[in-house]
């Protein structure tokens, strides 16, 4: 390390706990200007929080920031943001209802001298330059709820580079991005680093991190593990310190399909730009959908769970041909769907566990007229104990539960509505690595007993990996079929981008 | 978990807290309140109020609000008036036809926050016009009197020396409380109030479920309006009007959410007790009813406000114990 060139923010003994949690136990981080400074760890291990408490969100309860070698003290983000931090969280800070301008300079509005009204035209002009460096062509006056995901998060992202920040903290900033978008944030953290700029960057895709960091900080239940320059490293030493056991970086696949079919989609085509799309899943097979953002793989799932119109083709599941007009009848067609925002889709925030999981085939818990509670508790109790759940969500909701686990109660739903199709969108995304290979597990017995799986992953060699069999989706159209382990990374990118990409540019 | 905390912890919490502390309030300085006579009277002034707030209540489940049944109240009062003193209908029968068209007024609040997609605030703040415009059309504006003396047991009469609204409170409270405990639609609806898309694409019929909420929250408020018929003994188009506003009142103080799927049926009758003891207070002391309207908003911001901060209190207590309040949907 350059002696002269000393850091530009130091935290030191940080210490913060919530009722019944030691979040923090004496952390210290350096971070050094120019630096991309990648922070991993597990969900749980105390990385949103050392953020938040660096970012003046939370107090912490002990320890010191200093800034340029000086204390720095920040009582809310406001003042961290005073002070050159600017920070893109993971769940988004956008307000949807407005523009895209509208919500990057939030709080920082550009006002006429003298009268204090905002001054759109430079407003515009200032956004279309933000989001040029991220080589974004969007309408600074679209509504960022008539944006995709991806383009909502590149506007987060544009929010706090729009600060003069001499630290940028990004949290799972590429969670929602495609590979082109991805591509573009790495290129501008190389300017903003050459800019002299910091970047503490979390995230649970290790390839990002051995790709754009330079040091990075393990953290794991609280405590700072190791921290060290990304080339002394190899990604299974990173991992197993997260985890704290050796986790093979090998996909956990088992093979159980079988040779009949159990969902035969032909010629479908729907009101919502699925284009004549034919393909057959068979019995304990996990079929994946491949493509960029925007190919039209949600859209051939909403078709088969009865959301959207079909125009033309057929569907037949276990042989009989089927036509689901509600999600109602395509679960009566054992049809059961994880969407890919399970907050919003998924989970009921309002019931416990056990709630959670019957909520699909209520009526099997009939006893005469009525519900019976006890046999709920007992389903719950079942599912529990089955999908390694945490015991907390017998009791309370949900929404106290990691990440992980409302995903897996939400899989347990299916799995106790019967359903003899899944499809899972995005399973995993936002999930550490331990529970990323739980729901592995579960994926395997699911298929072990005979349940067919759609899966949609953007994560490409989870994808490849977990699939028997992977279809290339473009433009609502599916382009090539292959075996999972015959289909490389590359080839999947070409299909799916319509281009060619040599090997170098995609690995 | 100490007992405490588990209590604490629970929905109905907050709300039998508040009204314990005003009963005792209320009870210290104002010795006739303890009186069987006035108990008897607050037990009449609140039934009206609670039925009212099952209806709301179950609205307010679903992530929707309803304004009309005061106006519904005023509706059936005219019309069982105009039925049976006016065209000689016989009683039974014109409380059935009214217990029937509480289901239609339902019913169109329903389908037009539903599958007319419009916001429930909206086409109740239009029917509550339309309902009451229709109550005024039918009499002419002018009120009916002595409607019928088999009116008068119905809710003057007494069983076992306690007025029968008492039980017409309980049996239509413990029938709610089944509903939403023991029922796929009773559950449907906390589904729906959690999260519309969650319960959609779990196969939760959305749009029959909350035509549902609506429509038993029709017949509840024909049933106030029978009721309020058989204390008046006359119908108006003028009854009722505070009926709407007292019944998402009582939900509210008894810790219902707006945003959905955040309640306890019972809790609601807490809450219409609360309103319907600072009332009676307010009267034995002979406070002007200006003072009446003043009392009663400040207790909805007490009660709620207690809710809120038992949150803290838990938290705090929290603190000392090691754990962390919660709020789930029951």
């Amino acid at each position: 390390m350059d002696a002269a060139k000393s850091a530009l923010w130091i935290a030191r003994g940080i210490f913060k706990s919530f009722p019944g949690v030691q979040a923090l136990d004496d952390v210290s981080l350096e971070v050094f200007p120019g630096e991309v400074h990648a922070l991993v760890g597990e969900n749980g291990s105390g990385k949103s929080t050392l953020v938040k408490c660096i970012a003046g969100v939370h107090p912490r309860d002990q320890g010191e920031l200093l800034y340029g070698g000086a204390p720095a003290v920040f009582h809310n983000p406001t003042e961290a943001r005073a002070h050159g931090i600017s920070t893109i969280y993971q769940e988004f800070s956008l307000v949807p209802t407005l523009s895209v301008a509208e919500n990057i300079f939030l709080g920082n509005y550009r006002t006429r001298k003298g009268t204090g009204m905002i001054d759109w035209p430079v407003m515009r002009e200032n956004t279309r330059r933000v989001l040029e460096e991220l080589s974004l062509t969007l309408d600074p006056d679209a509504i960022v709820s008539t944006l995709s995901t991806a383009e909502q998060q590149l506007v987060e992202i544009a929010k706090a580079i729009s600060i003069d920040s001499s630290l940028l903290i990004m949290d799972e900033p590429t969670a929602a991005l495609g590979l082109t978008e991805t591509k573009h944030l790495m290129d501008l953290i190389r300017r903003l680093t050459a800019q002299g700029k910091a970047i503490l960057y979390i995230s649970h895709r290790l390839d990002e991190v051995f790709e754009i960091a330079d040091r990075v900080t393990v953290l794991k239940d609280g405590r700072r593990v190791a921290t060290a320059p990304i080339s002394e490293l190899k990604v299974g030493e990173v991992v197993r310190m997260m985890v704290g056991f050796d986790v093979g970086l090998h996909y956990p696949k088992e093979r159980n399909a079988q040779d009949h079919a159990r969902l035969e989609v032909e010629h479908l085509s729907t009101d919502n730009g699925v284009r004549d799309v034919s393909f057959t899943v068979k019995v304990g097979e996990v079929f994946g959908l491949g493509g960029m953002l925007g190919s039209g793989r949600t859209e051939i799932v909403r078709a088969i769970y009865g959301l959207d119109r079909i125009t033309c083709g057929h569907i037949r599941m276990d042989g009989k041909d089927v036509r689901f007009h509600s999600p109602a009848e395509a679960i009566e067609g054992g049809v059961g769907v994880i969407p890919e925002n399970r907050k919003t889709d998924g989970s009921f925030l309002n019931f416990d566990g056990p709630k959670n999981i019957t909520i699909s085939r209520l009526d099997a818990l009939l006893q005469g007229p009525w519900l019976s509670l006890s046999k709920e508790r007992k389903i719950g109790e079942t599912y529990v104990k089955k999908m390694n759940i945490s015991p907390a969500a017998m009791e309370r909701s949900v929404r106290y539960l990691s990440g992980g686990n409302q995903q897996k109660v939400i899989i347990a739903r299916w799995l106790f509505s019967e359903a003899r199709l899944l499809i899972m969108d995005e399973p995993t995304q936002g999930i550490d690595i331990g529970a990323k290979h739980e729901i592995y597990n579960v994926l395997n017995e699911l298929t072990a007993n005979g349940i067919s799986v759609l899966l949609i992953s953007s994560d490409f060699p989870e994808l490849l990996a977990m699939s028997d069999r992977v279809a290339v989706v473009r433009d609502g159209h599916i382009f090539q079929i292959a075996d999972g382990n015959r289909m490389s990374e590359v080839e999947l990118i070409s299909t799916a981008s319509g281009i060619t990409l040599d090997a170098e540019a995609a690995s | 978990m100490n007992w405490m905390q588990k209590y604490l912890r629970s929905t109905i919490a907050g709300p039998i807290i508040a009204l314990l502390l005003i009963v005792v309030f209320v009870g210290l300085i104002t010795p006739r309140f303890i009186h069987p006579q006035n108990l008897s009277n607050v037990t009449l002034q609140v039934a009206l109020v609670a039925i009212v707030a099952i209806g709301a209540t179950l609205v307010i489940l679903t992530g929707g609000i309803d304004l009309s049944p005061g106006a519904t109240v005023a509706l059936v009062c005219c019309t069982l008036a105009h039925l049976v003193r006016k065209m000689g209908v016989p009683l039974p029968v014109g409380i059935i036809l009214m217990l029937l068209m509480g289901v239609l007024l339902g019913f169109i609040n329903g389908f037009l926050s539903s599958y007319g997609k419009i916001p429930s605030f909206i086409v109740t703040l239009a029917t509550m016009n339309i309902y009451r415009g229709l109550a005024f059309a039918i009499t002419g504006g002018i009120t009916i009197f002595s409607v019928s003396p088999q009116l008068e047991p119905i809710f003057y009469g007494r069983f076992l020396g306690i007025p029968l609204p008492f039980y017409y409170v309980v049996i239509l409270y413990g029938s709610a409380a089944v509903f939403l405990r023991y029922t796929v639609a009773g559950r449907s609806i906390y589904a729906i109030g959690g999260n519309e898309s969650a319960a959609r694409l779990s196969g939760i019929p959305v749009n029959r479920i909350r035509m549902l909420a609506f429509v038993i929250a029709g017949l509840t408020a024909a049933i106030a309006g029978v009721l309020e018929t058989a204390w008046l003994d006359s119908g108006s188009a003028a009854y009722g009007s505070e009926l709407a506003l007292g019944g998402i009142a009582a939900a509210v103080i008894g810790g219902a959410s707006l945003v959905g799927g955040y309640a306890n049926i019972l809790s609601s009758l807490v809450g219409a007790l609360t309103v319907a003891v600072v009332q009676n207070g307010l009267n034995l002391h002979a406070v002007q009813l200006a003072w009446q309207d003043v009392t009663l908003g400040l207790v909805i911001i007490l009660a709620v406000g207690v809710d809120m901060w038992r949150g803290n209190l838990g938290q705090y207590l929290g603190r000392l114990f090691k754990t962390a309040p919660e709020k789930t949907g029951d």
